[in-house]
């Protein structure tokens, strides 16, 4: 099979998967009790005659399947839909003004895990004994901790009682900063804007800590096994042998040990979106993760099924082009 | 050797350099707004849509009542109507023509002049555009004219006693003349003619108001209001600890006031006018009963509720008219008094209720919206109604959306339930709930033609001794047929750094941003 052709097929298989979580999404939002503009209502009175109008405003009385065809239309379009809930507001533009934060947060979220992982992995590596035994503690601990209870602990040790770092949001609304990407870090340098920069990592430090050391427990304990298996390879006692200094050997079995590490990167993409969720409820990240959840809540349909469609593209990209860098490194991969 | 040393001691001082650089130009390029009376505030709701013509939500008509203005408002002081945009205004044709002579120095923050078309406008965009509170225009108004520049006249449908509460709400509001014509605008920030103007919004982020230069009333204590968005009441707190925010507004938990009332902050309580209170099926077996259905009202115990699931952060309640309005009458209290058990057994035991036949019962609660607290008070409830000895109680929760559905299909035999009221008159607390043709949401099934009799005659009634009068007998049989059992009345509470001197809350439990004033 060509590497084209593998391009070609690999991206056709991203259809099927969008098509199966919209159906599933669709049928479980229907099938959970509840009506989208009940819950957006709550308890207000409304005159019932009011209330039928709004939904048929709404289309939702409609027939499912219309309701289903018609949406999957819109998809095609790339047009996502109007919020049910709130009303005149574009599912569109609720998903591209909050996934810039989500992302920010994923990317430096995995910087951290990354780092944390290399770190903690290499020493275990290196230094095995006592040291081994305590990164394996940790990258168990780590992998277990729950993200709510690690991002209060953070809040409360370096906001309330050191008063170091800011304990929620994405940046001081003082510092004034002007919208370019949503990418904050990336706007601020943009507009030249040093006040921004240094307020938007300031927010940025704690919740990417506490995604970061939640998913660093899987790269501690990858980069310790591949690593520890190439410093003992025969390629490593020839360099010994050669009279190489030991950092020059651990060098060469790091980057040896990296194409297993970097699959992990890959595999770890739709673990830290989710993680990024639970992470933004605790730090108050104005991200696509809670903006799920809220709406789920209201049981906006639309809402809920464009996002869950973006992500299901966002995933299914992600994972294309990382099986794609694997056909081009190691072409036995495409057969 | 010495070259490596000295290439690493110029690579140094290099990055010493480019550091002082650094912070000296961000030093130097610091906002210069440390002289400006800035308010933050933060808070765990969100702004929904920024239009009166959609917008249907306690918080967002806070901001809304600060950027904007209508006819009429509540004076924050007394709680009576007076005049905003109106100066004056008479009432013709029996109370079905009211006549509006406006201020001519109202102005949007651009310098546009606030007009009687602008009114006239902003109404029948709401009518047009017929959002979630539309019905609040549209149930009562059956013409708004502007025979000139500054005067409006609407004629309603019938008279409405209580029409100058209805039209102190946001969907009466005049907006900008930006606001499109037939179509909602959820992201709009050109306001209207209220005290501030909207800087900047960044949806659940902050939005940013400064005062609007052209506003015709008194003049905002400070230069500049941020309000933070924040997930959960514990993120709430730590930012206040934190220094983060001045002023926690909606909604910190019973805990978390305790907690902050010994570190220094200044607590602000305000009476509240939202209420709690229990769903009765009473169109069904076996709530069908009234002895059964007043023997649970007995068994209730509301200071028992107060303190131990609330920590006196709420007041308890004798009827669905809370105890800061007129009519108000704890018909509860009088009928059964609280706790009492001796009575809740006599009625039960005359229902035919054995210690072999129990009372079985299912009591419905959701578990976040109404606070962390929800699944206390019904933990508490069934082990009041336990005490009796003659009622087991099974207790069943639902996520609010599902809740709200469960509710307006009548599937749930008793449930807890709260209100916030749309506009500041009994019979926003009676109407909805007790009028049969009105309270098909809660699920209830009750009917009255009596009860139905009073409430329309109150509602276009003009006297207000007469309707005084109308509402005290509604909740004299409401005590006797309970198809509701109110529980407590919300307060609210403010929590401010000690740098916020002065706040107000308006009549209708808004936070009026210009009366917060902060020291240096």
């Amino acid at each position: 099979m060509s590497l084209l052709r593998y391009v070609a097929v690999r991206s056709a298989l991203i259809i099927p998967t969008v098509l199966v979580l919209y159906t599933v999404v669709f049928i479980v939002m229907r099938v959970l009790p509840g009506d989208p503009v009940r819950a957006a209502l709550g308890v207000h009175y409304i005159p019932p005659e009011e209330l039928e109008e709004i939904r048929s405003r709404l289309g939702l009385d409609e027939p499912l399947y219309i309701q289903y065809f018609e949406y999957l239309a819109g998809i095609l379009r790339g047009d996502l839909g109007e919020s049910l809930v709130f009303e005149g507001r574009s599912v569109w533009s609720d998903i591209i003004d909050r996934f810039p934060a989500t992302l920010e947060l994923a990317l430096a979220g995995s910087l951290v895990s990354i780092a944390i992982g290399f770190i903690t992995g290499g020493l275990a590596a290196l230094k095995g004994g006592i040291v081994d035994r305590l990164m394996r503690v940790y990258g168990i601990i780590a992998y277990t901790l729950f993200i709510p209870w690690l991002g209060l602990m953070l809040q409360y040790i370096f906001s309330i009682r050191l008063g170091l770092l800011p304990s929620g949001g994405r940046i001081d609304p003082r510092v004034g900063l002007e919208e370019v990407t949503g990418f904050y870090l990336v706007d601020s340098i943009i507009t030249g804007n040093p006040h921004a920069f240094v307020s938007t990592l300031e927010h940025l430090i704690l919740p990417s800590l506490t995604l970061g050391i939640v998913l660093s427990g899987a790269y501690t304990r990858i980069v310790r096994v591949h690593l520890s298996e190439a410093l003992r390879s025969e390629f490593s006692i020839a360099y010994r042998a050669r009279g190489l200094r030991e950092s020059a050997v651990f060098i060469h079995a790091l980057r040896n040990s990296l194409v297993p590490i970097v699959t992990l990167m890959g595999l770890q993409f739709a673990l830290l979106l989710g993680g990024a969720i639970l992470t933004e409820t605790t730090f108050s990240w104005p991200g696509l993760g809670s903006f799920l959840v809220e709406r789920v809540m209201y049981r906006d349909y639309t809402a809920v099924q464009g996002a869950v469609v973006f992500f299901a593209v966002i995933v299914s990209v992600v994972s294309m082009v990382v099986d794609v860098i694997y056909a081009i490194i190691d072409p036995r991969i495409r057969y | 050797m010495a070259a490596g040393r000295s290439r690493a001691l110029i690579a140094l001082v290099a990055i010493v350099i480019i550091l002082i650089i650094g912070v000296a130009a961000y030093l130097m390029l610091a906002p210069g707004r440390e002289a400006e009376r800035v308010v933050v505030i933060g808070t765990t709701d969100k702004i929904t849509e920024l239009d009166p013509a959609t917008s249907y939500d306690f918080f967002t008509w806070e901001v809304l009542s600060n950027v904007m203005a209508g006819l009429v408002k509540y004076d924050p002081e007394t709680g009576e109507i007076v005049g905003d945009i109106a100066e004056t205004w008479t009432v013709e044709e029996g109370g079905k023509k009211w006549i509006f002579k406006l201020r001519t120095d109202a102005a949007f923050p651009d310098g546009t002049p606030c007009t009687a078309k602008d009114f006239v406008r902003s109404i029948k965009r709401v009518m047009a555009i017929k959002g979630d509170p539309s019905w609040l225009v549209t149930e009562f108004v059956e013409n708004v004219e502007a025979p000139d520049d500054y005067t409006v006249v609407i004629t309603l449908k019938k008279p409405v006693s209580f029409f100058l509460s209805v039209l102190a709400t946001p969907p009466y509001f005049i907006v900008h003349p930006d606001y499109p014509e037939n179509e909602a605008a959820p992201d709009a920030t050109y306001g209207g003619c209220g005290p501030y103007k909207i800087v900047d919004f960044k949806r659940d982020e902050y939005i940013i108001l400064e005062p609007n230069p052209n506003y015709h009333g008194e003049k905002p204590k400070n230069d500049r209001v941020i309000i933070r968005f924040y997930k959960n009441s514990e993120a709430l707190r730590i930012a206040l600890e934190n220094g983060e925010i001045d002023v926690a507004w909606r909604t910190l938990n019973p805990d978390d006031i305790e907690a902050l009332k010994g570190k220094g902050f200044n607590v602000i309580e305000v009476p509240g006018n939202f209420i709690r209170y229990i769903v009765v099926k009473v169109d069904q077996p076996p709530l069908d009963s009234k002895k059964i259905r007043q023997a649970l009202a007995a068994a209730i115990d509301r200071e028992e509720i107060a303190e131990k699931v609330f920590r006196g952060t709420v007041e308890p309640l004798y009827s669905m008219v809370p105890s800061t309005l007129w009519s108000h009458v704890p018909v509860f209290k009088e009928k059964y008094g609280d706790g009492n058990l001796e009575l809740a057994i006599k009625l039960l035991r005359e229902a035919g209720i054995t210690e072999d036949n129990k009372l079985k019962v299912v009591l419905w609660y959701t578990p976040t919206h109404y606070g962390d607290t929800e699944a206390a008070l019904a933990a508490l409830i069934k082990e009041q109604w336990e005490r009796t000895g003659l009622i087991e109680v099974e207790l069943k929760s639902a996520e609010w959306g599902t809740y709200v559905d469960l509710l307006s299909q009548g599937k749930m035999m008793l449930n807890l339930l709260g209100w916030y009221p749309d506009y500041l008159d009994p019979d926003n607390f009676l109407t909805p709930f007790l009028l049969s043709t009105a309270n098909t949401w809660t699920g209830t099934g009750y009917a009255n033609p009596r009860v139905d009799q009073l409430l329309n005659e109150a509602q276009i009634e003009l006297d207000k001794a007469t309707r005084e009068r109308y509402y005290r007998m509604v909740q004299e049989i409401l005590a006797d047929e309970v198809p509701y059992i109110p529980l407590i009345q919300g307060k609210l509470f403010v929590v401010t750094s000690e740098k916020v001197v002065s706040i107000q809350v308006s009549p209708l439990q808004f936070l009026i941003y210009s009366s917060i004033e902060v020291s240096g």
